[in-house]
């Protein structure tokens, strides 16, 4: 939090400076490094987020966020609210009015044709569009006219800023991508890779996976900006080294997710070449428990279902004295330093969205044996490990390969073994965990074990997707094909019906005051998800590069054009 | 010994060969393999010099120590008035054409990516300012010399068969109009009917160049048939030296009596009448070798005296030259305090035998 | 020498056929999917509906033969029609990156002269330094140096390219500052600046990967000299009174290079493959890091044609071995 205070002090001071002598082009290069290689510059064919930064550059949405999660308008004149009439009395649509003037890179007039044809390009049905959730619920787009555009809704929408908001959901240029809807889509490579846009950059040079070599845009829309005249995104390699480049041997001026363990930053940063920034979002390192019985004897499709509730973890004592075993100012300070804070909620932010709830933060070994005590899980027979009815309390604890988390698996198995808990720990490779192969064993859906640790975040600053998460409907099972992102099985009506009311209530304190309350229901209430750690995205960049702001809700690159050489 | 006739073409004093031994994690050097422990002879010029020997004695390191291919522990060889063993780096490659060698396997001495034209005309490159035409005349000469179709030229070594092989490998040898030829074995790898053969050649060439050999091999007879005089040699040392004809019909040394016995006899009657000895035991290791006299592990005349003191090689008849104790001390205990040179005494008890 | 070699190349399209389906299945039956580096937030029915959009969702015999056309008739169409102006591929569709959806030939083409730059360089200088120290370590056997060049080849064997890849990074660019850690893919070469910055950011890659080669050279190397230096025909040399020059370099070398310069022949395919991790480290983002990038995220195109093209490298470079082997030693013959 320091770290970010320092830079928003810094920004302040610096960022009133250029305006004064802004020339486009005025300050050569700007390179940018990230660990993995862009693959595709059109973020509807990648989730990836490398690809959604470095085509957020030359891609703009409609209106994006700020450091703060505020809606900011991007190539529109102002954000419509109902205030303004933007947004229909009864939430069924929202038009968007474009900027005037508002050219392509190869200048041509952007009209609202384009926007229409950007939500028909995304939600053909044979497209394999990767951002079709914003485009969700959207029964229409239209245009009213050259530069208004009508999104129209099939219900009323509590939260209409999701079609063209944000880098996930930029603006495509209808003659580009024409020839490219549905099938077609993967096959317009030379569209996919260099696509024309309205952005402070248009990209000159693409190697898959490898190098984006990007100039500044001839006809973007402030004729002062960007203040660089190229910019160049290196990717490869790992975080370490892109952080190296930038804090140690000042080869880039921006590193993007250089998550390094904590004694490397401190070592980086006395450098004195560069500073670590870091996004805080939503985050949250969480172990997740399984409320239903992975117990390899039960029948294949019955294993991990509803039908067997988990003979331990049921019962919410043992899994809130599971909680209050675990240190999480020590797993910050082991895994993340800089980049992480302790944290108790699933919704740690943005603020206003996030819950009061920090009981969990304080370690109490005591208060957690006392609470397995009261369960009846004792050690009868003095080898260590609790036991009850003749049934020893022993969990499996799966999670991905990867050293930061090997590391937190050997603490919590520490602390819950002294608790009386026998752990054994599993780790799987990311690509499988992940990879919701529905014939792998071992993927985060199945969940055939007790406890799984992961991270998951919500992709806007408004939680509502994120927490329709854990309806009792999206449980993974045989019949889903385990697909599902309810991976807990938590089923709780009354979380239901409470979600339901969310989508229909528009009075923003209102939804906070509901997403804190589901927030709470699946943690301190229930202690079905253990949230550990609130992570934030660690980047560096070098002290030579003036007007980064760091974000957590949007792209890191929101403000690129702002971007200027310190001299 | 040598009062009369013409100062000899070579003359090996004393010669030692000792390969080191190095053992262990750091390769300290722990012992020696006494290959050549103190070897004395002469040959006159063109005359031939047989050294034969079993396997491992030591004879093929004589031939090559000589000539300098291993650089020899300590003793002299002086060949044409020069000490090949002290002669510095580049006047010993200058002294090179008049000494050759004539190898035992010819498939391995001859480069396999080399023509025979290479082979042959290599050491004239380096030790002639001759024309390319100048150079391949004489190839053609040498081919000659040795029987060799001149149609062959330019083939490799694997192209020829053992006895064609063995005739490049002595035309090369020859190139240079070496005085000093030592024949390493250059019969053992070929079959019998072509061993006559280069056997033949050699005798040729050296009635007609005036050549002469140092003739190391194994096999007796050939040996006989080649050379004026013959050296026995056991475990580093020489046992006997004689002339062939004395050699043959009366060997003295009990290893020399002991070898000559597994030759072939041709003559029918004499075959029957011969005894074969059969020896004991194993030779021992040179690295490791016995006190005594090398011999005495399996020597069937053996002494007391033969397992403390070294006999040295002294002539016990004329011309012939043993290392023995029955020939110089007879089991007398008064000899046994000289393990030194004490030859002056030309002990004659070989007489009485 | 022909017959042999056609031979040995009608029996290769068998054998790499099987290994093509090899692999396929391997790949196919190997844990992972192309969603899995795709975030969480997109959900499950989204996912569906880019694994059918990718084809991935079709059987895997349909997705092999599928691969087989592409491979051998359509991807050659291409290259004709890009050559000839001629229009045999009629718009079908090449073989595409799961990943960046991409033609695999395309990224494949524009990450070949980067690899074969500094991979290629690397084996170069690999070869230039371990032939000398191989050579002379034979040479003066047990000597101090050779003992120093046993310590190099051990150090090249046994400490892996991201440890002394890093090192030299800690030492050469954060400390001394004299090259660069990233490689630019981008640099045009057209004059001497652009030619040192080019050396300058060879240099560190090509470092790490030159010890790692020269270390396994120079021991072939030596090995083969020591085999032939015993040889008689070298003391027929040394009998003949050459110097130790001609002895050295002309009869030793020249035979000990035969088995040196087929293993050299047979790690050539390595240098096509690229060096997985030296190229992730440096950002060469040659074929290395295509493949790693790819099986990471298990874009089974991509892998299945970098590892069928690796196969037929290997094959061929295993022929071309075996002639030239014939060529160097005049006692080996064919036919």
């Amino acid at each position: 939090m320091k770290l970010r205070t320092a830079l928003m002090g810094a920004v302040a001071v610096l960022g009133l400076a250029p305006a004064a002598f802004a020339e486009r082009g005025a300050d050569g290069e700007v390179k940018l490094t990230f660990p993995q290689a862009v693959s595709i510059m059109n973020p509807y064919l990648s989730g990836g987020t490398k690809d959604i930064y470095a085509s957020s550059m030359v891609l703009e949405p409609l209106a994006g966020l700020d450091p703060e999660g505020v809606l900011i308008p991007k190539l529109v004149t102002e954000i419509p609210t109902l205030e303004n009439g933007g947004v229909s009395e009864d939430r069924t649509s929202i038009t968007w009015k474009l900027l005037p003037d508002l050219k392509w890179s190869d200048g041509t007039p952007v009209t609202a044709e384009d926007a229409v044809f950007t939500w028909q390009y995304c939600t053909h049905p044979e497209g394999g569009c990767s951002q079709a959730t914003k485009f969700e619920g959207v029964a229409s787009v239209e245009a009213l006219d050259a530069s208004t555009i009508k999104v129209t809704f099939d219900g009323p929408k509590a939260n209409p800023y999701t079609a063209f908001v944000s880098a996930l959901s930029p603006v495509l240029q209808k003659s580009q991508f024409e020839s490219c809807l549905g099938a077609a889509a993967p096959t317009c490579t030379d569209a996919n890779n260099m696509p024309i846009g309205t952005g402070p950059f248009m990209v000159t040079g693409f190697a898959v996976n490898d190098t984006v070599s990007l100039a500044a845009n001839p006809n973007y829309r402030d004729p002062a900006k960007p203040a660089f005249a190229t910019a160049v995104i290196k990717g490869g390699g790992d975080a370490e080294g892109s952080a190296r480049a930038v804090m140690e041997t000042g080869e880039f001026d921006y590193a993007w997710n250089t998550q390094i363990p904590p004694d490397s930053q401190a070592a980086m940063a006395a450098a004195g070449k560069g500073q670590f920034v870091v996004a805080f979002g939503t985050l949250v390192e969480r172990l997740e428990t399984n409320t239903t019985d992975p117990d390899p004897a039960l029948p294949e499709g019955e294993r991990s279902t509803a039908k067997h509730p988990h003979p331990i973890l049921s019962d919410i004592r043992v899994r809130t004295a599971l909680s209050k075993a675990i240190d999480r100012s020590i797993l910050v300070e082991v895994g993340y330093g800089a980049g992480g804070k302790p944290t108790c909620n699933v919704i740690p932010g943005p603020e206003g969205w996030a819950s009061d709830n920090d009981g969990c933060i304080a370690q109490d070994m005591e208060g957690a044996k006392a609470l397995l005590d009261e369960a009846g899980w004792i050690d009868t027979n003095g080898d260590g490990v609790r036991d009850k009815d003749g049934k020893k309390l022993k969990l499996l604890y799966q999670t991905t390969v990867n050293p930061i988390r090997q590391d937190f698996q050997a603490l919590i198995k520490d602390w819950w073994t002294e608790l009386g808990v026998e752990v054994e720990l599993k780790a799987i490779d990311p690509g499988v965990f992940f990879g919701g192969d529905p014939g792998s064993p071992d993927t985060f859906q199945k969940f055939y074990a007790d406890i799984e640790m992961y991270a998951n975040n919500s992709e806007s600053p408004d939680p509502e997707s994120y927490l329709g998460q854990y309806q009792c409907k999206n449980a993974p099972t045989p019949e889903t094909q385990w697909q599902g992102e309810n991976i807990n099985r938590f089923c709780n009506p009354e979380y239901d019906a409470l979600y339901a009311t969310l989508a229909t209530t528009t009075d923003i304190a209102e939804r906070q005051a509901i997403a804190k309350k589901l927030n709470d229901m699946v943690t301190k209430d229930s202690m079905i998800v253990i949230p550990l750690v609130h992570r934030g995205t660690l980047s560096a960049h070098s002290l030579a590069l003036g007007g980064v702001q760091i974000n957590a809700w949007d792209t890191e690159m929101w403000n690129v054009a702002d971007w200027f050489r310190v001299k | 010994m040598l009062d009369a006739g013409p100062a000899p073409l070579v003359q090996v004093q004393d010669l030692k060969m000792h390969f080191p031994i190095y053992t262990g994690l750091f390769r300290r050097h722990t012992g020696d393999v006494k290959a050549v422990d103190g070897v004395s002879f002469q040959i006159q010029a063109g005359q031939t010099l047989g050294l034969v020997g079993e396997s491992g004695c030591g004879k093929s390191t004589v031939g090559r120590t000589m000539l300098r291919l291993y650089e020899p522990t300590a003793g002299r060889v002086i060949i044409d008035g020069d000490d090949v063993a002290s002669l510095p780096p580049e006047a010993l490659r200058k002294k090179r054409p008049s000494m050759q060698m004539v190898f035992q396997d010819p498939q391995a001495s001859l480069n396999p990516r080399m023509t025979l034209a290479d082979i042959v005309s290599e050491p004239l490159h380096e030790h002639t300012d001759w024309t390319r035409a100048q150079k391949l005349e004489r190839v053609y000469e040498l081919m000659d010399q040795v029987g060799l179709n001149r149609r062959f030229v330019n083939r490799f070594p694997h192209e020829f068969s053992g006895g064609q092989r063995q005739r490049i490998g002595i035309a090369r040898a020859l190139a240079l109009k070496p005085r000093f030829i030592v024949c390493d074995e250059p019969i053992a790898a070929l079959d019998v009917s072509i061993q006559a053969q280069v056997v033949n050649l050699l005798e040729d060439l050296q009635e007609k160049l005036g050549l002469t050999y140092l003739f190391i091999s194994h096999d007796l007879s050939m040996v006989r048939h080649l050379a004026q005089r013959v050296a026995v040699m056991y475990l580093g040392r020489i046992a006997e030296l004689s002339p062939s004809t004395d050699l043959y019909s009366r060997p003295l040394h009990p290893y020399a009596e002991a070898l000559l016995s597994a030759v072939n006899e041709p003559d029918p009657e004499l075959a029957l009448r011969r005894k074969r000895i059969i020896l004991k035991g194993d030779v021992p290791s040179p690295a490791n070798p016995p006190k005594g006299c090398n011999f005495c592990t399996r020597c069937p005349k053996v002494m007391d005296i033969c397992k403390t003191v070294k006999p040295d090689l002294v002539e016990v008849e004329p011309g012939r030259m043993v290392a023995c104790h029955l020939y110089t001390a007879a089991g007398s205990t008064g000899a046994s305090e000289a393990p030194e040179r004490k030859n002056q005494e030309r002990n004659q008890q070989g007489e009485n035998r | 020498m022909l017959t042999f070699t056609l031979r040995r190349l009608l029996l290769a399209i068998p054998t790499l056929l099987v290994i093509s389906l090899v692999i396929f299945l391997l790949v196919d039956l190997a844990p992972g999917s192309p969603m899995s580096e795709i975030p969480l937030t997109v959900p499950p029915d989204v996912r569906q509906k880019m694994i059918e959009a990718l084809g991935a969702d079709q059987p895997v015999f349909v997705r092999y033969f599928l691969w087989l056309r592409q491979f051998f008739w359509v991807e050659p169409a291409y290259v004709i029609d890009h050559w000839f102006g001629t229009s045999l591929a009629a718009g079908e569709q090449r073989i595409l990156s799961w990943q960046s959806r991409s033609p695999v030939f395309t990224i494949i083409g524009q990450r070949l002269p980067q690899t074969l730059t500094v991979i290629g360089t690397a084996y170069l200088v690999g070869i230039l330094i371990a032939l000398p120290i191989g050579i002379y370590s034979a040479y003066r056997q047990y000597s101090l140096f050779d003992q120093g060049g046993t310590l190099f080849a051990m150090i090249g064997f046994s400490v892996p390219t991201f440890f002394s890849g890093t090192l030299f990074i800690i030492i050469f660019a954060v400390w001394l500052g004299w090259f660069p850690t990233k490689y630019d893919t981008q640099l045009v070469v057209n004059d001497w600046e652009s030619f040192v910055k080019q050396v300058k950011q060879m240099a560190l890659p090509v470092m790490t990967l030159g010890l790692a080669n020269a270390a396994a050279i120079s021991r072939y190397m030596r090995s083969s000299m020591l085999d032939n230096m015993t040889m008689d025909y070298v003391r027929t040399a040394r009998a003949k009174g050459m110097s130790e020059r001609t002895v050295v370099l002309k009869h030793v070398l020249r035979n000990s290079l035969i088995p040196v310069v087929t293993v050299i022949a047979l790690g050539i395919p390595s240098i096509f493959g690229g060096a997985i991790i030296t190229e992730n480290l440096f950002g060469v983002n040659g074929i290395g890091a295509a493949l790693i990038g790819a099986i990471r995220a298990s874009d089974l195109p991509m892998v299945q044609t970098l590892a069928f093209i690796f196969a037929v490298l290997i094959v061929l470079f295993n022929l071309i071995a075996d002639i030239l082997y014939g060529l160097l030693d005049p006692r080996i013959r064919y036919d």
